[in-house]
């Protein structure tokens, strides 16, 4: 009976010291991984951050996409520098769409919202990275979010007319929708593109299909 | 009857078509993954194709004309979020989650009382998956899914209708072989139905559920003073997955000062509801087929 009962004392005080010693490493990695993550953030933000004034900017009447009612944008027209440069030319549009609103209540997007990157593809598809704050601080709702949606994607069709279709990503991830309702897993249309041109010169046969089935390489 | 008819018979097509394309190739966990996503698939397109003869009027010519009124569809509403998805908050603590489901039992009983049938994706205070809220609908030949969402924003007591929205495709790249009105063409037509993924089940549905959500903005524009005359098209996700016609209606908002405004427009919206389907059904019947 005392030598069970020490026996099993042994195993349980061998069973907390082992557990303290693995919560202390458990905390310790934990720190790790949060470190790192949060400077990550603020690395990310410092090297995409543009310089959002460059020497090549023109001053631009440009049409910023605010909100006019509960359910409806309409453009306001401002004169902002803009860069020809696609890319950075959309940045400078969503950071005046973002800080530059006339009125409170013509706000479309929540404040503080950061944009941490943009990007061109060579076919007109255009990527913005959003900070959380996008998503985090939106009012829910198919009305708020697509009238959000719609103030990015109107402000840049205006003015950037090489833009095709807009993806928005909230930090860096695909997120299924912006908060609640609005679908970001897609694409939204900007610019429709232009009719197809010539065809090409060098003309390659049509495929013609096999007439037995290929076995298949697995 | 015809369109049950109509449908069983689009419906075995597809289901050949689909064991063709499956016959002699792969094998093993290959197969069993093809074999899934094709059953999704199919129900998705059978379900999707089923009520597209009708509104387009483009029914088959083996068949004959309806002889009575299309079957009554079920109505499946939706009381979107649920669990830990509260949907919006308004500051008087009013949380989109439980007013949608109050006004979705009120809306069961009042259209079942106007004699439709009524089936909700949820009973409780539980968040199923877009995609089971969308095989909800996609499990009967004949359904009408209504998503209730109750917004953030918007004069409160105006309600909103919206039917899904994709995104246009780009033109494929030129390709040497193919004629620039070729690559237009096919940019422009939408992938066959049979091989339409589930992401995109709502895609042939489109135009049936503008229709239908043009009807039914008209309706609420009627009843709850302010609302817009016209539907808005937007990427809701619950729409999406859905293969038949599908609109979400939103009410505003969270932000009145009690809930007992809200579940109020309860009643009137089963009227617009029941008027709208009813008008939809007497549209789609009213075309003639040839
Ligand atoms: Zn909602």
């Amino acid at each position: 009976m005392t030598r069970t009962f020490m026996v099993a004392l042994v195993i349980l005080a061998a069973a907390v010291v082992i557990g303290l010693i693995s919560l202390r490493g458990l905390r310790r990695h934990m720190q790790r991984m949060a470190v790192p993550q949060f400077a990550e953030e603020q690395a990310r933000r410092e090297v995409l951050a543009p310089p959002i004034s460059t020497a090549s900017d023109v001053p631009t009447k440009a049409e910023i996409f605010w909100a006019a009612g509960p359910d409806t944008l309409a453009p306001v027209e401002m004169e902002l520098p803009l860069s020809a440069d696609p890319a950075v030319r959309s940045k400078q549009l969503i950071e005046a769409l973002v800080s530059r609103p006339p009125t409170i209540g013509q706000r479309t997007l929540p404040p503080g919202v950061v944009l941490l990157g943009f990007y061109v593809l060579s076919d007109g598809t255009a990527i913005a990275d959003f900070s959380d704050t996008l998503a985090s601080n939106m009012p829910s709702g198919i009305l708020s979010e697509s009238l959000a949606v719609n103030s990015i994607a109107r402000t840049l069709a205006s003015n950037v007319p090489s833009l095709r279709r807009l993806k928005i990503l909230i930090h860096g991830q695909e997120a299924e929708t912006l908060a609640g309702h609005v679908d970001l897993t897609g694409f939204f249309d900007l610019n429709p593109a232009p009719p197809a041109s010539a065809p090409a010169a060098v003309a390659t046969p049509p495929e013609i299909p096999a007439p037995h089935p290929v076995p298949a390489a697995h | 009857m015809s369109w049950a008819r109509e449908r069983a018979a689009v419906a075995g097509e597809n289901k050949s078509a689909l064991l063709d394309i499956g016959r002699g190739r792969g094998s093993g966990i290959l197969a069993a993954v093809r074999h899934y996503l094709w059953l999704m698939i199919f129900l998705a397109a059978a379900a999707g194709l089923a009520d597209q003869p009708a509104f387009a009027g483009q029914a088959s010519a083996q068949q004959p004309p309806p002889a009575a009124a299309p079957p009554s569809p079920m109505i499946v509403l939706d009381p979107a979020h649920g669990g830990i998805d509260t949907g919006a908050r308004g500051e008087n603590g009013i949380v989109e989650k439980d007013i949608v489901l109050a006004i979705a039992r009120t809306l069961r009983a009042e259209l079942e009382r106007q004699g439709f049938r009524v089936v909700l994706t949820r009973e409780a205070d539980t968040d199923p998956s877009y995609d089971d809220r969308a095989a909800a609908a996609n499990a009967y030949r004949y359904a009408i899914l209504i998503s209730l969402h109750i917004a953030s924003t918007g004069k409160p007591g105006t309600v909103r209708a919206y039917y899904e929205q994709f995104s246009t495709p780009l033109p494929p790249p030129a390709s040497p072989a193919a004629s620039p009105a070729a690559a237009q063409a096919r940019s422009a037509t939408p992938p066959p139905a049979s091989l339409l993924p589930w992401h995109e089940a709502q895609q042939p549905s489109v135009a049936a559920s503008r229709h239908l959500a043009e009807i039914l903005q008209l309706e609420l524009a009627r009843s709850f003073a302010g609302s817009p005359a016209q539907p808005t098209g937007a990427a809701v996700r619950e729409l999406r997955s859905v293969a038949g016609p599908a609109v979400a209606v939103e009410i505003s908002s969270v932000s009145v000062s009690n809930a007992e405004m809200l579940t109020g427009m309860a009643a009137p919206l089963a009227l617009a509801i029941g008027r709208s389907v009813d008008a939809y059904r007497a549209g789609s019947v009213a075309v003639p087929k040839s």
